[in-house]
């Protein structure tokens, strides 16, 4: 395996991984935005969704009256710095924060007017959930009750997926639940009975659960538009729920009727919770309350190798978060130990592992050449069981360096360029040419257009794509008048 | 000249050797372009494919420890 040299700059620019979210509401309209951006909440969960650079850049211009020139901001930008600046400052054009002008930079006077509310908790709007008093008569659920609630809701999700090819019966999710993993291309019909899972399935799986989280939630605001619900009330409720305090109760009075709809399914994902159907008042979970921040959105006892880092800041959440949560130790030998008793990542490991033994807080078993390729071919990269691997490696494994035996992770490798040996493209074989000069030509021709698979002067042939068929022949009969 | 329809095989010198001694039982190819690329016959491929992967396990052995 090639070494990876650490490439020599004298100022390293931080890499920032841009939000899932944040192209969708890219694609939305100027009108969409303004009028999401009329809510603080929304303004704050955005802010907090973009890059340390954009956040500085807002952070700058919010607090000013009149605008400023683009001039005087790019001063502060340091040459090696300069692609960050203009990428950033594209990011929140396509966001219409700032109107895209080359001369002055303003933020968006309704996004300046949201976000100084949020920061300086000016303003009614009740955009941050109106909470309720202590109900005298019930109990309101408390911390504890709400996380395994919402981790019992979000794993049987997950473990429906993970067992639904294997002949196990799990409990199933809600009907919505399931209609939503049908429609992301997570599981599909194929048998028209029961739902399987599908390889982009298998690799949703293998991400973390914030970036599980965004990617369904990402599928429920798509078919939004669809159901008839109002775009920018789906998301400022998604946004009114990130900024929530776990543990508190909230009323269901000031929301619209597209926002109660909402609640249903949010029950079912385990984002809220609510103690009947009809009730007055409902608490966010965990999972909704991390929506927008980089704090571990599942109870640390379990699973999950820490969230995906929304910020800087989360470096630190991170190594302790997955310090705690790491339970794989992978051996030289190709052995596994996981130390879990959870069946949703016992379940998880099945797709790539053959179990051994299983005991009541440990899991053996091996890397072998079958389960590797089992997995490989339900449409698992090589990359996938790499990181999954390295994301949940047990705190031990951490005297080691590299993390996971290189041995292995070659072999993992290996395995997966042995199902590509042969590669194969469709297309027509163009030979017995009249002349060297005609066959010039017409090659030419194909290359121009880009559809030259393979070419051999000596023999005077060469393959073409299937798409490009028709315009080689049709070039040829012209050229020859008839064929 | 002539514009036939197949399908280009890419590979390694040993896989396109194995493909040529498959081809004498059950001929699929159309043309031998050089050492790396074949053609052969487009309702062909998955059935190539198969038996080229059968041929390929017989080949590769694994320990069974226990």
């Amino acid at each position: 395996m090639p070494v990876q040299s650490l490439k020599n700059t004298d100022v390293i620019v931080p890499q920032h991984a841009p939000h899932p979210l944040l192209p969708f509401l890219q694609s939305q309209s100027q009108t969409t935005l303004t009028r999401l951006y009329q809510r603080p909440s929304s303004c704050l969960s955005i802010f907090r969704l973009l890059g340390p650079i954009e956040r500085q850049l807002i952070m700058n211009l919010l607090w000013l009256e009149s605008a400023l020139s683009a001039a005087t901001m790019s001063a502060w930008v340091l040459p090696e710095g300069k692609n960050a600046y203009d990428s950033a400052l594209t990011v929140m054009t396509g966001l219409h924060i700032a109107p895209n002008s080359a001369v002055k930079l303003a933020l968006n006077p309704t996004f300046k007017s949201g976000l100084r509310q949020a920061i300086t908790g000016g303003g009614n709007t009740g955009s941050f959930g109106v909470p309720t008093d202590k109900d005298a008569k019930r109990q309101s659920a408390n911390i504890e009750n709400l996380d395994a609630y919402a981790l019992e809701r979000w794993e049987t999700i997950l473990h429906y997926m993970v067992s639904s090819g294997q002949g196990q019966n799990p409990t199933k999710p809600s009907q919505g639940v399931l209609y939503l993993l049908q429609r992301s291309g997570l599981m599909n019909n194929v048998h028209g009975a029961a739902l399987q899972i599908t390889s982009s399935g298998f690799q949703f799986l293998l991400h973390s659960p914030h970036d599980q989280l965004w990617n369904l939630l990402l599928q429920y605001l798509h078919m939004a538009e669809e159901r008839q619900m109002d775009l920018v009330e789906v998301l400022s409720f998604l946004f009114m729920l990130s900024t929530m305090d776990l543990g508190r109760e909230y009323s269901t009075e000031p929301l619209s009727e597209t926002q109660k709809a909402m609640l249903e399914d949010l029950r079912d994902y385990g984002l809220v919770w609510q103690r009947k159907t009809s009730s007055k008042r409902f608490s966010p979970t965990r999972l909704a309350t991390t929506l927008t921040s980089s704090s571990p959105p599942l109870p640390s006892s379990h699973s999950t190798g820490g969230s995906r880092m929304a910020d800087g800041t989360g470096a630190v959440a991170l190594s302790s978060g997955a310090a705690q949560q790491g339970f794989i130790v992978l051996e030289t030998n190709y052995r596994i130990y996981a130390y879990t008793d959870n069946p949703l990542q016992t379940a998880v490991l099945n797709l790539f592992i053959t179990m051994k033994y299983r005991f009541p807080n440990l899991v053996v078993g091996m890397l072998t050449r079958e389960s590797v390729r089992k997995a490989l071919g339900n449409g698992i990269s090589a990359d996938q069981i790499i990181s999954y691997l390295t994301t949940h490696a047990h705190p031990q494994m951490r005297k080691n360096n590299p993390l996971l035996p290189v041995t292995v992770q070659d072999q993992i490798r290996l395995w997966e360029l042995e199902r590509n040996r042969l590669k194969s493209a469709e297309g027509y074989l163009y030979k017995d040419f009249a002349s060297q000069a005609d066959y010039e030509y017409v090659l030419a021709y194909a290359k121009q257009l880009d559809v030259v698979l393979w070419e051999n002067m000596a023999k005077r042939c060469f393959f073409g794509t299937l798409d490009g068929h028709a315009n080689v022949r049709g070039f040829i009969e012209r050229r020859t008048g008839s064929v | 000249m002539r514009a036939i329809k197949g399908v280009l095989l890419t590979c390694d010198s040993a896989v396109k050797q194995i493909l040529l001694t498959m081809n004498e039982k059950d001929p699929f190819v159309i043309e031998d372009l050089d050492d790396y690329h074949l053609v052969i016959k487009a309702d062909e491929e998955y059935r190539v494919r198969r038996e080229l992967e059968a041929e390929l396990e017989k080949n590769t052995y694994s320990l069974e420890t226990n």
